[in-house]
């Protein structure tokens, strides 16, 4: 029996829209386009999974394609719902260990200078690409010492001090491998006379979903859900973050391809560019000194999605000093774990040449941008050092070098 | 969020309107549920084709004149023919600051041929679809080859000579049909069968191939002088391709509209959004305007699925959210709605009398003239009868047109859009 709310598929008048704006059909012809894969395989799908191609696999989830379609089709979602749906489950002990960013994470963190120093060695590399299937090109971001959380309990008291506050979801990246841009959140946020309010969270689940790990992704969203709630009703405060993709599952993915009830979170969280320009607009501007930098703007793909590139836009545009070039918008190529795997590693690097190309043309000193997974691609494939939104808005705060 | 105007509708209108007020200086933000009928266009603008019973107007601004004196609620008599003309001409404009070429025959139509091999009048086309040249080889009756790659399953030659031959136009001229080989280029895992427009223009944009597809378009042609083909020659860059391929050749390249999606239309896109982000205007993709709060007869703010309770801000508003394929109309058993804002719509109320009997009635059918009901300066009514003096309606949302009969969407959509900006500006003078 077909559930009649999933046949968003029948809306599809096959008009092809969403495969010309598809980075990776642009960038192999082994992916058929996003038309192809979705709404169109999903009907034989639907009929039988042994009518299944595997060349869906090349979707990277970027979410072009929903913001192309004229006819409101939710075809990552149908790709990516697919994944799971209809592939047999074996297991990649690549594919678990890029999954579980957290689990990795606690442990590196445990021992972070010996992590960034091994996985730089040529015999870590050569065996990670040959039995692991990680590309040898592929740079790792460095992980921290210790984590995000245990600096943020030294500085809980003085946060609950402050009368408004923000509840931060930090996400896995600001807890073991960048406390900076968790510290910058809360030089911003306090500036603004807002206190950061840290609580329990998991994994956003954005890595579960990419390597098919659902029920995973189901458990950490519940949780998630259940205690930023908890948290922000406490406290009668907003839910931020800092990462455009943690961002948009916790708002998106999880009603639409987790099908799980968020609306307990849905309303009172925003991205933090968001968060931030509406205070600006009401007045709310902290005292800032000029940053003279030259930067060029990428937009992420999920930050596309979820429409907050303008809030972006504008808080940047407050930055005295700043000299802004906005980027075209262009898929970065890494989609997060994709772009570590070896049998993706070109066309990532396909998708992002464009991108590329577009930044060298833009002469910048450094390129700003609020994915920390965009960052790292950037970073690799180019000669320029990426920064956060909120990292650049600290240093006009506080008057640090950026 | 605070701007000067929110534009809802990411089309044709849409940006003409957009272009026009941020090159006067106002914070302009369009937001577009997903890509816009551009994308579904010849890619030609039309003005005034037809006046209906299949007769032709050849000549669209004189013809306007009369028109207009004897239909008062048609948008063209609501902007006044004088603006159409300026309207169009600044579009014109525009593109060409975008290096795209749009050719028109003075103050007369042109025709353009159709996928199918009819022929439809138009009056702003790309130069690789009409130009002084190809009038030039076409009143000398040289001889056309209409070529296709093997396997390309959106436009069939053969078909298309057959009903240009039919066309007292081509009576006493030579067509024929040719095929072409895709490029080799290493990949067996791709059916030839399953290229669509945009993958092929894709292989002339690298430009690798050029010189094999010249020397195959050579051979294919024969001894013509022209070289009709479907409309994928490439979409950036595309002039120089074009240039360098009719020099390779040394042949008349000529491009045809495909099905969808029509490159041709998506070049127009690319050069609207291109020139509307040079002005420093935002355009906010993929989100869908909801509804909005109204006081005093004026719309103060909209809200979106993406932005929930976070609502755009404005000074004026305008609504080109296009016609029932795009979803500014919807159609209901009984009704016919607009779903952003509840707007009093121009309709039928018996649904028998929506369309015509015919699947291709000459005089086109009714549906097509329903619309939001507006006043001269295009500000339209809410259900219970409140006039929004903010809110301006324009393109392929508004009624008592028909754009298929006729031959005037792109007019349409371009001089509504240029005298809501022009409407606007004034007001805040």
């Amino acid at each position: 029996m077909i559930k009649l709310e999933n046949i968003s598929f029948d809306h599809c008048i096959k008009c092809t829209v969403c495969t010309i704006y598809c980075p990776v059909a642009r960038a192999t012809h082994h992916f058929p386009g996003p038309k192809q894969s979705g709404p169109d395989m999903e009907r034989l799908r639907i009929k039988s999974p042994g009518l299944l191609d595997d060349s869906l696999k090349y979707c990277t989830n970027c979410k072009r394609c929903e913001i192309a379609c004229p006819s409101n089709v939710k075809i990552a979602d149908l790709i990516q719902s697919s994944k799971w749906r209809y592939f047999r489950k074996a297991f990649r002990v690549r594919d678990f260990f890029l999954a579980r960013t957290d689990l990795m994470g606690g442990v590196a963190t445990r021992a972070s200078f010996l992590v960034n120093f091994f996985i730089k060695l040529f015999p870590v590399k050569f065996f990670l690409d040959r039995f692991m299937k990680i590309p040898s090109e592929r740079r790792f971001p460095r992980y921290a010492q210790g984590t995000f959380r245990a600096w943020y309990k030294k500085h809980r008291k003085e946060q609950e001090a402050f009368a408004e506050k923000a509840v931060y979801f930090h996400g896995c990246y600001v807890n073991y491998n960048n406390h900076d841009l968790g510290k910058d959140v809360v030089t911003v946020l306090n500036a603004m006379n807002v206190g950061v309010i840290v609580t329990d969270e998991k994994c956003c689940g954005v890595p579960l979903i990419a390597n098919g790990y659902i029920d995973k992704a189901r458990k950490n969203a519940l949780f998630n859900i259940e205690s930023l709630a908890r948290s922000a009703s406490e406290s009668g405060a907003r839910i931020v973050s800092a990462s455009s993709s943690c961002s948009f599952a916790l708002k998106h993915e999880y009603p639409n391809l987790l099908e799980l009830d968020n609306s307990a979170i849905f309303d009172g969280l925003d991205y933090i560019t968001r968060f931030i320009h509406e205070r600006f607009e009401k007045g709310n501007v902290p005292a800032m000194g000029p940053v003279p930098v030259r930067a060029a703007y990428h937009s992420p793909c999920h930050l596309e999605r979820m429409g907050g590139v303008m809030n972006t836009i504008e808080v940047l545009k407050k930055i005295p000093g700043l000299e802004l070039t906005i980027l075209h918008s262009e898929c970065c190529g890494i989609a997060g774990t994709y772009g570590f795997k070896k049998e993706y590693y070109k066309v990532a690097q396909k998708v992002g040449d464009e991108l590329f190309k577009r930044i060298e043309r833009a002469n910048p000193e450094i390129v700003i941008t609020d994915c920390e997974t965009c960052k790292w691609q950037i970073e690799m494939s180019t000669p320029y050092r990426v920064e956060h939104p909120v990292t650049v808005l600290a240093r006009a705060i506080d008057g640090k070098k950026l | 969020m605070r701007y000067d105007c929110v534009i809802i509708g990411g089309g044709l209108s849409g940006l003409t309107c957009g272009i026009r007020l941020a090159e006067k200086g106002a914070r302009c933000a369009v937001i577009s549920t997903g890509m816009s009928a551009l994308h579904f266009s010849s890619g030609s603008i039309d003005l005034f084709g037809n006046e209906g019973e299949g007769k032709i107007v050849f000549r669209p601004f004189e013809y306007l004149e009369k028109f207009i004196g004897s239909n008062p609620l048609h948008p063209y008599a609501r902007c006044g023919s004088s603006r159409v003309r300026e309207a169009l001409f600044y579009f014109r404009d525009q593109l060409d600051l975008e290096d795209i070429d749009l050719y028109n025959n003075d103050d007369a139509n042109h025709f353009h041929v159709t996928t199918l091999g009819t022929l439809k009048p138009t009056f702003f086309s790309q130069r690789s679809v009409f130009n002084e040249k190809i009038r030039l080889a076409f009143e000398k009756k040289s001889k056309i080859a209409a070529l296709n790659f093997e396997g390309y399953r959106d436009f069939y030659p053969e078909l298309a000579v057959i009903n240009l031959k039919r066309n007292v136009l081509f009576r006493n001229i030579e067509i024929s049909s040719g095929k072409i080989l895709y490029p080799d280029y290493g990949d067996p895992q791709r059916n030839p069968f399953e290229y669509r427009s945009i993958d092929i223009a894709r292989i002339f944009d690298t430009e690798r191939y050029l010189e094999d597809l010249a020397a195959q378009i050579r051979t294919a042609a024969g001894d013509a002088a022209f070289a009709a083909m479907p409309a994928f020659l490439g979409i950036t860059n595309f002039k120089r391709h074009h240039q360098l391929l009719q020099q390779l050749t040394g042949l008349l390249i000529y491009e045809i509209p495909t099905l969808p999606p029509s490159i041709l239309g998506m070049r127009i896109d690319n050069a609207l959004k291109s020139r509307f982000a040079a002005l420093g205007g935002v355009y906010i993709a993929g989100d869908t305007v909801r509804g909005g709060t109204i006081a005093g007869g004026r719309l103060e703010s909209v809200f979106t699925e993406n932005g929930g309770s976070s609502a755009l801000y404005a000074g004026s508003f305008v609504l080109a959210s296009g016609s029932f394929f795009s979803g500014g109309l919807v159609s209901e058993f009984s009704r016919v709605r607009e779903p952003v804002f509840g707007l009093r719509v121009y309709s039928h109320a018996e649904r028998s009398k929506w369309h015509a009997q015919e699947f291709f009635p000459r005089n086109g059918h009714p549906f097509l003239e329903f619309g939001v009901e507006t006043d001269e300066r295009f500000n339209p009514l809410t259900d219970d009868g409140q006039r929004l003096g903010n809110l301006y309606c324009t393109g392929a949302l508004l009624p008592h047109y028909n754009p298929i009969r006729e031959g005037s969407g792109g007019g349409v959509a371009v001089s509504t859009g240029y005298r809501a900006a022009e409407l606007i500006l004034a007001g805040n003078r």
